[in-house]
C-alpha cells in the first residue's frame, strides 16, 4: 500500500519557490542588511563605514533607550490587565445564550480597532488638550475639578493615556478572539456541570477558563510583541514630559528617520529584537511551566 | 545532479536573478559639468522638453504652470508627496539612482543635510545665479549657500514672520489698531511682558496678550551663535533671557496656554481670546475665510526681532540629463517676474529686495485691510541674520525649546532647564563634548 520511497518530485519547490523567493528579497535580505548596518556609521548620503560594536556600545550607554524600555512596559503593563479583563468579561457575557443582538455588539466593540492609530492618537491629544480638550471642559462642567488639568505634563497621565488608547483599541479584537475561543468548547461539558448542580460562576472559572488557557496564551504572547512595538498612538501624543510616552521604536523611529543615524538605528532595531523574542520566551515558559505542573 | 534537478535549480536561479535586476537601478547618467550653460540670451521658446519636479509642496503646480505659460515648448511634471514622506522617498530614490526627479524640493529643516551632498548641482557654475542672489534677502541667499560658497538651493521666496492681531482686541485692550503703534508697543519682551500683564487685569482673566510662550522662542532662536563649533556644544548666554522672558510670560499669564498650531491656537487665531501671534506670512492659510469674513480683521506688528520660519529651497540633481531646462526653471523662479506674481497670488513674501522694494506701498492683504504690510515684512526680514542651513542647528534648538518648556511647565530655573537639555543633546549627540 505504501511505497517504500516517498516520492521527492522536486515540482513541489517550483510551487513554494515563490514565496521563499519573496520572503528571502523582501524579508530576510532586509533583515540581515539591517544587522549589517548595525555595525556601520551611515547617514544615508555616503557609503556605510565599519565601525564595528560602537554602535552597541552606544546603545548600553544610551539612557534613553533603557528609558524607553521602562515607559514601553509601563504603558504596556497599563494598557494589557484592563484590556484583557474587559475582552474576556465581555466575551464571557456575550457568549451567553440569553443576550440579544450578539453580533450587533460583536460589531460595535471591534469598531475601535478598524481606526487607524494615527487617527486615535490625534483624538485622545485633542480630547486630553490642556486648554481645549473636551476631557477637561467636561470635568470642569461637572464640577470635578476647579482650573483644567494639564495632563500631558505629568509622566504618569500620559502614559495612561497611552495606554488607554491601546486598550480602547484592542479590548474588542481581543474580545473576538475569546469568543472564538469559547465556541470551541463543546455544550455537553456545561450540560454535564449544570447537572451537578454547578453556577455560572463555578462553570466559568472550572470549565471555561481552564479550556480556554490556549487561546489565552495565543493572546498574552501576541500582546506582548504587539506591545513592544507601540508606536503610532505615542508619536502622535509626542514625547510626553520627561520622555514619558518615547517607546523604545519612537526611539528608534527618532534616531533613523529624524537624526538620520541609519546604523545606530539598526542597533536600536536589533536590540528590541533581542527584548522581544526575550519577552516572547518569557511567556511561553510561563505558560509551559504552568502546564507541567498541572500535568 | 540529474536532469529534472539541474531544471530546477535554473528556474530558480533565472527567477531570482530577474528580481534582482529588477531592483538594481541604472547607471548615473551624466556628470557635471564645468561649462556655464548659456541660458542668459536664450528665448523661452527656445527651450524645449519635459522636467520633472518632486515636491512635498502643493503650490509648486501653481508655478509649474506659470512656467509652462511663458515657456511653451517644456511640460513641467509635478510630483507631490505631502507629509514626513517625502524625505525618505527622495532619499531612497538618489541612494538607488532611479527615478531620480530633475528638481527637487528641499524644507529648511533638513536642507542642510543635502545641500552639501554631491548630488546635488552647483548652480554656481552653471549660470549667472550668483548675480540673482545677490539682491535677495541675506538670510535666503546664505541658506541655500554650500559649504564652499557656491549657489547649490534656490528659493522664490523668503517667509517672515511678525505679529499678526486681532483689529479689535487692539482697539479694546490697546487702545490702538494703528500698525506703527502697536509694533512700539511690543517693541521688546519687556514691554510685551508688561503690557500683557494689564491686559489680563482688564479683561479680568479673558484675553491674553500672546498665544503661548514659544512664541519668545521662535522669535529669537535665529539670533544666537551656532550650537555646534568645532565639535563642542556652545550655549549663547542669551538663551538664558529667552529663557527668562519665556518664564515670565507665564508666570506673568501673558500667554492664554495655546501651544503655536494647536487646535486651542487655531480657535483664538479665527475667534479670539488671544490678541497677538507671532506668525509667518505663510500662515494664512489658517486663516478661516469663508465669505470673506477675515477681511481687513487682522493688523501685523513688528515682532521684537526679526524671525523666519520655515522655507522651501529648490536643488537640482547633478545626475540629471536634463539640467539645462532644469536650470531654466530656477532662473524663472528667482526673477522678479515670476516673485512679484506670487506675491500677488499667493501673498508668499519674495526673496528679491527689489520686488519687496517695488511693491512697498502699494500691496496690500485682504486678511489686513488697507495696511501696507511689506513694510514691516521687509524691515524684520532683514533684520534677519544670514546663516548656513547647518546640519544639526535646528534640531538642537528644538532639544533646548523641549528642555526649557519643561523647565517652565515645572516652575524650575534656567540651571535646571539647562542640566535637561546637556542630556538630551549629549543622548542625540554623543559624538558632541559638552561641558
Amino acid at each position: 500500500m505504501f511505497s517504500r520511497r516517498i516520492d521527492k518530485s522536486p515540482y513541489g519547490y517550483l510551487f513554494i519557490a515563490p514565496f521563499f523567493l519573496v520572503f528571502f528579497i523582501f524579508d530576510l535580505g532586509p533583515i540581515l542588511y539591517s544587522f549589517y548596518l548595525s555595525f556601520t556609521d551611515w547617514s544615508g548620503f555616503n557609503t556605510p563605514t565599519f565601525i564595528g560594536l560602537a554602535n552597541y556600545e552606544r546603545l548600553l550607554q544610551d539612557t534613553l533607550f533603557f528609558k524607553s524600555i521602562y515607559n514601553t512596559l509601563i504603558i504596556w503593563i497599563l494598557s494589557i490587565i484592563p484590556q484583557l479583563t474587559i475582552a474576556l468579561t465581555l466575551a464571557l457575557i456575550l457568549h451567553e445564550k440569553f443576550i440579544r443582538g450578539k453580533h450587533l455588539f460583536h460589531a460595535i466593540f471591534y469598531f475601535p480597532n478598524m481606526v487607524t492609530p494615527v487617527t486615535m492618537g490625534v483624538l485622545f491629544a485633542l480630547m486630553f488638550d490642556w486648554q481645549n480638550g473636551s476631557m477637561n471642559k467636561l470635568l470642569m462642567a461637572l464640577g470635578i475639578v476647579e482650573d483644567p488639568v494639564y495632563w500631558f505634563n505629568s509622566p504618569f497621565l500620559s502614559q495612561l493615556i497611552v495606554a488607554s488608547i491601546l486598550m480602547w483599541q484592542w479590548f474588542g479584537f481581543n474580545m473576538l478572539v475569546f469568543l472564538a475561543g469559547l465556541q470551541s468548547i463543546p455544550e455537553d461539558l456545561y450540560e454535564a456541570a449544570e447537572i451537578d448542580g454547578a453556577n455560572k460562576f463555578q462553570t466559568a472559572i472550572k470549565i471555561t477558563l481552564p479550556l480556554l488557557r490556549p487561546v489565552l496564551i495565543f493572546t498574552m504572547i501576541t500582546s506582548v510583541i504587539g506591545g513592544m512595538q507601540i508606536f503610532d498612538q505615542p508619536l502622535m501624543i509626542g514625547k510626553g514630559p520627561e520622555n514619558s510616552t518615547l517607546t523604545m521604536v519612537m526611539h528608534l523611529y527618532e534616531a533613523a528617520f529624524v537624526r538620520y543615524e541609519y546604523g545606530y538605528g539598526a542597533a536600536i532595531a536589533y536590540g528590541i529584537f533581542v527584548l522581544i523574542a526575550i519577552a516572547t520566551a518569557f511567556s511561553m515558559w510561563m505558560t509551559k511551566l504552568k502546564e507541567k505542573k498541572e500535568g | 545532479m540529474n536532469k529534472k534537478n539541474l531544471l530546477f535549480t535554473m528556474l530558480v536561479f533565472i527567477f531570482a536573478i530577474g528580481t534582482l535586476v529588477g531592483c538594481s537601478g541604472g547607471e548615473e547618467t551624466s556628470g557635471g559639468s564645468d561649462q556655464e550653460l548659456n541660458n542668459e540670451n536664450m528665448k523661452p521658446e527656445d527651450f524645449k522638453g519635459e522636467l520633472d519636479i518632486w515636491t512635498f509642496f502643493g503650490g509648486v503646480e501653481g508655478m509649474a504652470k506659470s512656467f509652462e505659460e511663458k515657456y511653451p515648448n517644456v511640460t513641467v511634471n509635478v510630483e507631490v508627496f505631502p507629509g514626513d514622506q517625502y524625505q525618505t522617498k527622495l532619499m531612497t530614490a538618489i541612494q538607488s539612482r532611479t527615478d531620480v526627479p530633475d528638481i527637487f524640493d528641499l524644507e529648511r529643516s533638513y536642507m542642510g543635510r543635502f545641500i552639501n551632498q554631491e548630488f546635488v548641482a552647483n548652480l554656481s557654475e552653471m549660470g549667472k545665479i550668483e548675480d540673482r542672489v545677490e539682491n535677495y534677502v541675506p538670510y535666503v541667499k546664505s541658506l541655500g549657500e554650500g559649504k564652499d560658497g557656491n549657489v547649490k538651493a534656490v528659493s522664490d521666496h523668503s517667509s517672515p514672520g511678525a505679529f499678526w492681531y486681532h483689529r479689535d482686541l487692539a482697539k479694546k485692550y490697546l487702545g490702538t489698531d494703528d500698525p506703527e503703534k502697536v509694533s512700539e508697543m511690543v517693541s521688546s519682551w519687556d514691554k510685551v511682558i508688561e503690557l500683557g500683564q494689564k491686559v489680563y487685569e482688564e479683561s479680568g482673566g479673558k484675553v491674553h496678550l500672546l498665544s503661548h510662550y514659544g512664541d519668545v522662542f521662535n522669535v529669537e532662536k535665529q539670533h544666537q551663535e551656532k550650537w555646534i563649533q568645532n565639535g563642542k556644544l556652545v550655549i549663547d548666554p542669551a538663551w538664558k533671557d529667552i529663557f527668562m522672558d519665556m518664564k515670565q510670560i507665564r508666570e506673568k499669564n501673558v500667554d492664554a496656554k495655546l501651544p503655536y498650531f494647536s487646535g486651542g491656537w487655531g480657535d483664538a487665531l479665527n475667534e479670539g481670546g488671544v490678541i497677538m501671534f507671532a506668525m509667518p506670512a505663510w500662515g494664512g492659510f489658517m486663516v478661516n475665510n469663508d465669505g470673506g469674513q477675515a477681511k481687513g480683521k487682522y493688523g501685523l506688528a513688528k515682532t521684537p526681532s526679526g524671525y523666519y520660519e520655515g522655507g522651501t529651497f529648490r536643488a537640482i540633481y547633478e545626475g540629471s540629463d536634463n539640467k539645462e531646462l532644469a536650470y531654466e526653471f530656477i532662473r524663472y523662479i528667482s526673477g522678479e517676474e515670476w516673485q512679484t506674481k506670487n506675491l500677488e497670488e499667493t501673498g508668499n513674501m519674495p526673496a528679491l529686495k527689489s520686488v519687496y522694494e517695488k511693491k512697498l506701498d502699494t500691496y496690500t492683504h485682504e486678511f489686513f485691510g488697507d495696511q501696507k504690510i511689506l513694510k514691516q515684512y521687509y524691515e524684520l526680514v532683514q533684520d534677519i541674520p544670514p546663516h548656513e542651513a547647518g546640519e544639526d542647528q535646528n534640531a538642537i534648538s528644538t532639544l533646548f525649546y523641549d528642555a526649557a518648556s519643561a523647565a517652565i511647565d515645572n516652575g524650575e530655573s534656567y540651571e535646571q532647564a539647562l542640566e535637561r537639555f546637556k542630556k538630551l543633546v549629549s543622548n542625540g549627540y554623543p559624538e558632541l563634548e559638552i561641558e
